[in-house]
């Protein structure tokens, strides 16, 4: 018998994977725990590992977004199968010999059902983790009864937590024997049901979901018919991207035009003949649309929450980086042979940050529900721009952190994040962060927080401005700090002297070592 | 004048390329060498024969099969004047047809031969030796083929001829000698064979067809023999020569033994050579391969504004490939991103029975290590084919071992040509063997032999037989 793979729980609040690729074939024989598949989060890329040694079915193409819990695909335990699996896969042979006859046999007269075989095996069913702070859920329906056969991922019982509710799946195939009855309210991992494992009955579906019947996963699933092809090839849009409602999931020419309404679409070029031909003459009008990655969706959707939910707003500053520059230019070559790392601007900053940290602290802080969290070290997140979107790793400690520590920690997240390598620890928990839109060439801009965050600081580019000082007109090299904060816990003054403070730092880098 | 698009040739690529463009709003011309519109398809290529192959299929039925369907006349006596002039009242119909479209579509038609001034000027010089210039955006090269000539015997036309001449015989030859087993050899052999010739076929290869899947061949070999065609598989002709009214043909079979055969037409129908002669392509840069003019995937040459489809490029030289290559291109100057699907252009040899195929040949299954599995079923089991004493033949579909899609459907039997483009449906939409077979067929049909090879590839469960 397959066993099925689906998609593991990859972290709180991720709730769906993008298949970047498969690693093995459909056919391939895998071993266990060898890699089979690279996965793709909002937050971070992770490998699927085989969790039984046999030859791999896909379900899911490439590029296809997938619920956490769905199957992904399955493997076979074939003769490479170590001993402990090969005895399991034995077990439903016995009991439904027209699994096997009839499988090749697709749509042949459905075989005779299978009376449920109870193997003994009894599943029991606890409240599972569904996020943090939630400690106790409620049972609000029960949507099968006591003693109904119930099948692996169907949905059984409707939940209640304080934020939502959510459907509760089986998590084995067999008799269902309710524990907790309806409204009852019970702690996490208290137990909900007990399922009696049976088989027999899933003998029978699998018999029925043979290539040629399945719906869901035909060969032909994402099948372009020519003229949908034709109309996704315009809309520039894989048929990956597509869920087909033709018979065995394939692609029609009605999915094909509801995908992305482009006004665009050339329903009927006939219409449109006594403007086109300028089209031949060059100057093409070409609008391509492509899906968001999830990655990309998470963005926007946080994005726009912070700006619904926080009271957002920016003070700015400048710094003289004459003083630095001076300072990493008589070192930098010495920095580099002794440790090996590049002296870079992050170092500094992250340093004076951290100190004005430690004199505001409401800065370094977060909002959790009624409470204020007070955070007593620094974990800086700064903002890296990768091919996939942005993504912001966290320097923890940064406060107990050396200059060439913080630097060599810098180079390392951001080879990490370029690479696609990061986890999701790696950008989780940061308390400030710091984004530099300078090294893209910007003068000055409003960062947008990054949550739970209350402030993050933006640095810009270095521009030899005139200045006053002294009552002289000098050239110095100027770079515009800019602050965003969150006012709901961040006052003016608090903000304002915490940007001051830092441009202090920055402009008399002695004070970073003294601390004043 | 200033065109939007000029497409040089008339043939089924060309004029269907200037019809879509022209639907396209495009200010098309088109330009014809000969003074009839459709290429070679039209006028020497697949009308004529087809006209002449049905002609001849009434003739063979009325001498030989009447009698038994309880029809009994005398023995019919053969007009090849007749039957060589009616083929060519279809092909005039046809062609003026081609004319009729062209008008209604407001495409210019220049006669002459098209040749390339500068990748946007077109010189066209008509039989009278005037020339005339055009200039135009965008070019659709579609000058097609011409038969390929024997290295060590050229055509002469009379007695060593090419399938243009075949379609013109004034005389029903005693003993046509056809060199090619291929698509146009077996065609127009049959043609003859069924009119009171006697035939014979010399191939070097030693099946017939042999680009089609090899239980095609076989079948065919096993029908034109009951015609009464004689073969020499695996011979290579070594020697042609004219005597008077006799040609003298010398082959080597494998056993190193010589053949020689004596008739008094050869028909040389070894293959086809893309046709660019008088075209100018020296002039705007692009160098032909083998004869052929190199394309990228969008059918466009080196040059940025000039396409070439049909014949002249890499591909099976097929008139419904060129149509759909014609379509594409026009589409693509639109803006538009069409697809073709090279698999699945079918394959016809219009003997009787008919040859049709679409996908892989079981061959090419064998050559990628793909597990399939077959499923046959013979015409002769089929109520319909009985009907019409048509039992000759057999459809076999080629299926994935574990998906059961259909990866190729291959027909010799009565309407071959025409039950084929169900097999280019299913495998368009990716279906498999059972998608078809739970598919109703109308009874009685020949196309219930699709249905039942299908339920043969699913599991091997036809019903009838």
């Amino acid at each position: 018998m397959a066993i099925q793979i689906k998609v593991p729980a990859v972290g709180e609040s991720i709730t769906e994977v993008t298949i970047a690729n498969w690693l093995k074939k459909d056919g391939d024989v895998v071993k266990l725990d060898e890699p089979i598949a690279e996965l793709e989060s909002d937050k971070a890329t992770f490998e699927l590992t085989a969790s039984s040694a046999g030859v791999l079915k896909i379900i899911k193409p490439e590029g296809s977004t997938v619920p956490i819990g769905e199957l992904l695909c399955e493997i076979e335990p074939g003769a490479t199968a170590s001993a402990p699996e090969a005895a399991k896969a034995s077990q439903p042979a016995a009991a439904p010999s027209a699994q096997t006859s009839s499988a090749p046999a697709a749509g042949q007269a459905p075989s005779a059902p299978v009376a449920p075989k109870a193997t003994g095996g009894v599943k029991e069913m606890k409240v599972p983790t569904v996020g943090e702070s939630i400690t106790e859920v409620t049972i609000s329906t029960w949507l099968k009864k006591d003693g109904d056969q119930v099948a692996l991922d169907e949905i059984i019982a409707e939940v209640e937590s304080d934020k939502a509710t959510f459907e509760l799946p089986a998590e084995a195939t067999g008799i269902l024997r309710i524990v907790a009855k309806e409204k009852e309210t019970l702690p996490i991992g208290g137990l909900i049901c007990k399922i009696e494992i049976t088989e027999g009955a899933t003998a029978a579906k699998q018999s029925q979901a043979s290539p040629a019947a399945s719906p869901d996963k035909s060969y032909a699933a994402g099948h372009p018919s020519p003229a949908a092809a034709k109309i996704l090839d315009e809309k520039g849009v894989p048929g990956s991207q597509v869920t087909g409602t033709g018979v065995g999931g394939r692609i029609t020419k009605d999915d094909a035009q509801k995908v992305q309404p482009a006004p665009a679409a050339k329903a009927d070029p006939k219409a449109q003949t006594p403007s086109t031909p300028p089209a031949i003459a060059g100057g093409g009008r070409n609008v391509r649309n492509e899906k968001m990655t999830s990655l990309r969706r998470t963005i926007a959707k946080r994005l726009v929450a912070v700006k619904n939910e926080t009271a957002m707003l920016t003070t700015f500053n400048e710094v003289d980086m004459k003083p630095v520059m001076d300072l990493r230019g008589r070192y930098k070559d010495k920095f580099k042979e002794k440790y090996g790392v590049g002296l870079g601007f992050m170092s500094f900053f992250t340093k004076a940050v951290c100190i004005g940290l430690k004199e505001f602290p409401a800065v370094n802080a977060s909002i959790n529900g009624d409470e204020i969290v007070y955070h007593d070290y620094c974990d800086v997140s700064i903002a890296v721009s990768t091919p996939r979107g942005l993504v912001v790793p966290v320097i923890r400690n940064a406060e107990s952190l050396t200059f060439d520590q913080i630097e060599s920690e810098v180079v390392r997240l951001a080879t990490r994040s370029r690479d696609g390598k990061l986890s999701i620890e790696e950008m989780t928990g940061g308390t400030f962060s710091i984004t530099n839109g300078g090294v893209f060439g910007s003068m000055l801009s409003t960062p947008i927080l990054n949550p739970p965050q209350s402030a993050i600081l933006g640095m810009h580019n270095i521009v030899e401005r005139p200045i006053a000082r002294n009552g002289e007109v000098v050239i110095r090299p100027i770079m515009y700090l800019a602050l965003s904060y969150d006012h709901r816990i961040v006052d003016g003054r608090e903000s304002v002297s915490f940007l001051v403070r830092v441009k202090e730092l920055l402009e008399d880098p002695g004070r970073l070592i003294l601390g004043v | 004048m200033q065109y939007n698009v000029v497409v040089i040739g008339s043939g089924p690529g060309g004029y269907v390329a200037a019809i879509r463009c022209a639907q396209l709003g495009f200010k098309t011309a088109i330009i014809e060498k000969y003074n009839t519109l459709g290429g070679t398809c039209l006028n020497v290529g697949c009308i004529p024969s087809k006209a002449l192959l049905d002609s001849s299929e009434h003739f063979i039925n009325a001498k030989s099969h009447f009698k038994e369907h309880g029809i009994e006349i005398p023995d019919p006596r053969l007009n090849l004047v007749q039957m060589i002039k009616r083929k060519s009242d279809v092909v005039k119909s046809n062609v003026d047809g081609i004319a009729f479209l062209m008008k209604k579509n407001k495409i210019d038609v220049h006669t002459g031969v098209g040749s390339f001034v500068d990748k946007n000027t077109i010189k066209i010089t008509s039989s009278d030796g005037k020339e005339t210039s055009i200039t135009t955006d965008k070019v659709i090269v579609a000058t097609g083929s011409k038969p390929t000539p024997l290295p060590f015997a050229p055509f002469d036309k009379k007695r060593i001829i090419s399938s243009t001449e075949c379609l013109e015989l004034k005389e029903l030859p005693k003993h046509l000698i056809v060199i090619g087993g291929g698509v146009i050899g077996m065609e127009l052999g049959s043609v003859y064979a069924r009119i009171g010739s006697k035939v014979t076929v010399v191939e070097f290869l030693d099946s017939l067809i042999p680009t089609m899947d090899g239980t095609m061949g076989k079948e065919l070999l096993k029908v034109t023999k009951k015609l009464g065609m004689d073969f020499y598989l695996g011979h290579k002709v070594t020697s042609l020569e004219v005597k008077g009214d006799q040609v003298l043909l010398k082959a080597e079979g494998k056993d190193a033994k010589v053949l020689e055969l004596t008739g008094d037409y050869c028909l040389v129908s070894i293959g086809r050579r893309p046709y660019t002669d008088g075209l100018g392509l020296d002039k705007i840069g692009i160098q032909t391969v083998k004869g052929q003019i190199p394309v990228d995937d969008h059918l466009k040459t080196s040059v940025d504004n000039v396409y070439a489809i049909g014949d002249v490029v890499r591909g099976a030289m097929l008139a419904h490939k060129a149509e759909e290559e014609g379509v594409f291109v026009a589409e693509q100057m639109n803006g538009q991103k069409p697809h073709i699907n090279y698999l699945l252009i079918p394959g016809v040899v219009y003997t009787w029975p008919e040859v049709a195929s679409v996908g892989y040949t079981e061959e090419q299954l064998k050559t990628q290590g793909r597990a399939y599995k077959t499923g046959s079923f013979p015409y002769k089991a089929l109520g319909r084919a009985r009907a019409s004493m048509d039992t000759d033949g057999l459809v076999k579909v080629l299926a994935d071992k574990q998906t059961d899609e259909i990866l190729g459907m291959h027909i010799i039997g009565a309407r071959a040509a025409d039950m084929i483009a169900a097999g280019v449906t299913a495998m368009e939409f990716r279906a498999s063997a059972e998608d078809v077979a739970r598919m109703s067929h109308a009874h009685p049909t020949y196309m219930e032999a699709v249905k039942e090879a299908c339920l043969a590839a699913t599991a091997n469960r036809p019903i009838h037989i």
